[in-house]
């Protein structure tokens, strides 16, 4: 049911202070867009002189919604840009590019190569042959980056050969593609921990990816059928007392909070009410008395990045007060943006914009003298990777190795 | 979530400082953000008084704070904690690496984006308006294509202010910056922040410097404390005095980013985008408040709240109907005595106050608040929370943010 409050009108509660300009790493970074202000909150009001109208540097949003966290009047500007971009490309369906189809529609192929006889295997040579030959630059891909590789063995298929404790206390894992496909031992770290704090994970097939790729690359109808299959599951979940968890923050964030800003529908509201980021939901246990202690013995200096989309979440950090806990030698980098945002520094056309963004994020990383970086965010960790150091991992993985001592 | 000694709950000013001085007297701090507080619409000047109720100049902030009328915040908050506030803000800057110069006792003058004067307190190395007093020659330096500066106004109206014995001229600075959008003064201070913008730049002004002179320039000296000016007054070899400007404002982001790192450097935890909501209460007490985003609040306990919400700008204060004002998370009681008749003094730059600009929250003498007309007593109200001042027509918001900040943090 369609919901009275809607993020779609935050727009008139704009009051024209420029904060969001102020902050937009991709403002400060490129000339060539105008600010989150001018194409989100104004640009929605002005719609409806002519539907067709369009901004040319709405293109440049890349949805990391650092305006929304300076917003002091809760617009919810990221998402005016995107309901503004999804607008254009219903009038210009031709204006997609087959770098947006595939950028947008990763989960498809990852599903195909997963069904082919080294599939995965050839898949990533060729990345790394297509890269070295120019060719990820000549289909609209930044080819300085590594794409990210797949891996041997999804999670979904890693999942079923975990033999976990049966509990009665259960929480169903949204895996997310990234996670799934492409860094699975976040999952199985994810289920460890779980397992170590007395709950059985549980998984459903009919899960499909959360739609924030597809939301960025404009596709927002399909996106909306990615929302009311995920939705339902959530609530059906909901039904039997089961929370929903994920360990991706930008999945977390569109689950809890953004299919409803987006769609306005009383169903997502609920559903949202019924999914946790992983650290959320390890903090809330630990304010109830109930989270196991770890003690790490690990003595690597770390840092971590805090991704703008769980800094979006109104949470605070709960992965680096709940490893500062376990004695992790870690410090906060607060180095803002990484410039990566998903899909958006793999297009060639962002990886120069990608890079300056993140470009006080790897300083702060190299001068630091940590050795490792922790970050919740699967394509964070791919910029990192790329900018300053390989040795990147989820916060999950330092506590189930904390937990084993 | 962990308890906490202290709560702060807002970003702006106010917020920040009652967190510093907090965490300075040893206490456990917890500060909850909800935007980014007023810093990219504020000048970074801390305005102590630079109006009477009569509208007329005031020479001596510190003195004339001793006779404001009754009901004002420094009524409450008193002369002296105003000078100790000042001082601890003037160590924390220079700590940071942006000192700000001026005193309590003497008004400094601060050159306008439209080149008028306005006076204000403290200020920070590089807008020192004082120095075009006794320059013998004002170069100003205009920049092309640059949005809501227009240098031949600020000539004329600043000459008409100083006085026709000195001489007046412009230099034009060309960024060459490319790119689809107006230039704004960030645009030209994150160019002024890279060596070859800031060697440009100094090129462009070289032939036009020497003893005697200064240059009057936007706010551009880079976006980050006082580096680019202390390096440009050398390379140049005379004064270079910044306007204020137009939102977004450069030196209203820099102090921000100069009290975030203080925060940081005392361990204080800050959530970020953290909506508080609500607040549970034990006898007069307030014992924790809930706070978060649109799917969850979280739960924050704490021996002691400090309330930095803001006014009707910021959501601190928020009125449906004349004369029912509230405050959001605790229920405070609100000043809005205001009427339909009064509530809006239709001209803007006259000598009256805004009505509306007088709501605000109703507190003891110490700053703690009132709700349902007793107190709550581990509750402080600070900044534009407060009842009783019209920040603008007076000149006195920073002032007031800082100095109630600095009362409630050490109470």
């Amino acid at each position: 049911m369609e919901l009275e409050e809607r993020a779609r009108d935050t727009g008139d509660n704009c009051i024209a202070c420029t904060s969001c300009v102020a902050v937009c790493p991709i403002t400060k970074a490129n000339r060539n867009y105008i600010g989150p202000k001018l194409v989100g909150p104004a640009h929605n009001r002005m719609h409806f002189s002519d539907e067709a109208d369009y901004e040319e540097s709405l293109k440049l949003c890349s949805n990391c919604k650092n305006c929304d966290i300076t917003c002091p009047n809760g617009v919810s500007v990221a998402t005016l840009n995107m309901l503004e971009r999804a607008k254009y490309y219903k009038q210009h369906p031709e204006a997609h590019t087959q770098v947006d189809q595939m950028l947008s529609h990763g989960f498809d192929m990852a599903d195909m190569l997963n069904k082919l006889p080294l599939g995965k295997t050839l898949a990533n040579l060729g990345m790394g042959i297509g890269k070295a030959f120019g060719v990820l630059d000549m289909m609209g891909l930044a080819g300085k980056r590594d794409m990210p590789a797949y891996a041997d063995t999804y999670f979904r298929d890693l999942f079923p050969t975990i033999k976990q404790p049966k509990s009665d206390k259960k929480v169903l894992f949204f895996p997310g593609c990234y996670i799934d496909t492409n860094d699975p031992e976040v999952g199985v770290a994810f289920v460890e921990v779980m397992n170590a704090n007395g709950y059985e994970v549980i998984m459903d097939s009919r899960f499909v990816c959360c739609g924030s790729p597809l939301v960025v690359g404009g596709y927002l109808d399909e996106a909306r059928s990615h929302a009311d299959i995920n939705v339902a599951v959530i609530n059906e979940y909901a039904g039997k007392g089961i929370p929903v968890v994920a360990c991706c923050t930008s999945c977390s964030l569109m689950l809890k909070a953004e299919y409803t800003e987006l769609f306005a529908q009383s169903e997502m509201q609920q559903a949202g009410k019924n999914v946790y980021d992983s650290f959320e939901f390890l903090a809330i246990l630990a304010e109830k008395g109930q989270l196991k202690q770890a003690k790490s013995s690990d003595k690597t200096k770390m840092i971590y990045h805090a991704p703008c989309h769980l800094r979006a979440q109104g949470l605070g950090l709960p992965a680096l007060d709940i490893l500062t806990a376990a004695g992790i030698d870690i410090v906060n980098a607060d180095a803002g943006c990484c410039g990566m945002s998903g899909s958006y520094g793999f297009r060639k056309e962002n990886y120069e914009t990608s890079m300056k963004v993140g470009e006080n994020l790897f300083n702060t990383i190299k001068e630091s003298g940590a050795s490792k970086v922790v970050c919740d965010c699967g394509t964070c960790r791919e910029q990192i990777k790329h900018g300053a150091t390989k040795n990147v991992c989820h916060p999950m993985q330092i506590l189930a190795q904390a937990y084993k001592g | 979530m962990s308890k906490s000694d202290v709560v702060v709950i807002g970003n702006g000013l106010a917020g920040l400082v009652s967190a510093l001085v907090s965490a300075d007297q040893g206490k456990k701090v917890t500060l909850l953000s909800y935007g980014a507080g007023t810093f990219p619409l504020n000048s970074g000047l801390i305005d102590v008084l630079g109006y009477d109720d009569a509208g007329k100049t005031v020479k001596n902030p510190i003195e004339a704070i001793a006779s404001v009328a009754d009901g004002h915040p420094y009524k409450k908050i008193g002369v002296d904690t105003v000078k100790e506030a000042l001082d601890y803000f003037k160590d924390i800057v220079k700590s940071e690496g942006m000192p700000y110069v001026g005193s309590a006792d003497q008004q400094q003058w601060v050159v306008t984006g439209v080149g008028t004067m306005k006076p204000t307190c403290l200020v920070p190395e590089s807008m020192q308006g004082n120095k075009c007093f006794n320059a013998g020659e004002v170069v100003l330096v205009g920049i092309k294509y640059l949005k809501d500066y227009y240098v031949e106004m600020v000539k004329e109206n600043l000459a008409e202010i100083l006085g026709k014995d000195k001489k007046y001229s412009v230099v034009e600075v060309d960024t060459k910056l490319q790119g689809g959008r107006d230039l704004t003064t960030r645009d030209v201070a994150v160019w002024m922040d890279t060596e070859a913008g800031y060697n440009d730049f100094v090129a462009q002004l070289k032939a036009q410097a020497g003893s005697g002179k200064v240059f009057v320039v936007p706010q551009v000296l880079g976006t980050k404390t006082n580096v680019v000016y202390s390096k440009i007054v050398k390379d140049l070899g005379c004064d270079v005095v910044e306007t204020t400007c137009m939102p977004p404002s450069i030196n209203g982001l820099r102090l921000r980013d100069v009290l975030l790192s203080a925060l940081k450097k005392r361990g204080i935890r800050v959530i970020e985008n953290a909506k508080a909501e609500d607040a549970e209460f034990s006898a007069n007490r307030a014992v924790s408040i809930k706070a978060g985003g649109e799917t969850r609040l979280q739960t924050y306990e704490a021996d002691k709240f400090i309330l930095a919400t803001g006014g009707f700008y910021s959501g601190g204060i928020t009125m449906r109907d004349f004369g029912e004002g509230k405050e959001g998370v605790f229920g405070c009681d609100v000043v809005t005595d205001c009427e339909e008749a009064t509530w809006a003094n239709k001209q803007l730059f006259s000598d009256k106050k805004q009505g509306f600009a007088l709501a605000g929250v109703k507190t003891y003498d110490d700053l703690r608040a009132i709700r349902a007309g007793g107190i709550i007593e581990n509750l402080y109200v600070v900044g534009r929370n407060l009842t009783g001042y019209d920040f603008c027509f007076e000149h006195s918001g920073n002032g007031v943010a800082l100095a109630s900040a600095f009362k409630a943090a050490k109470a």
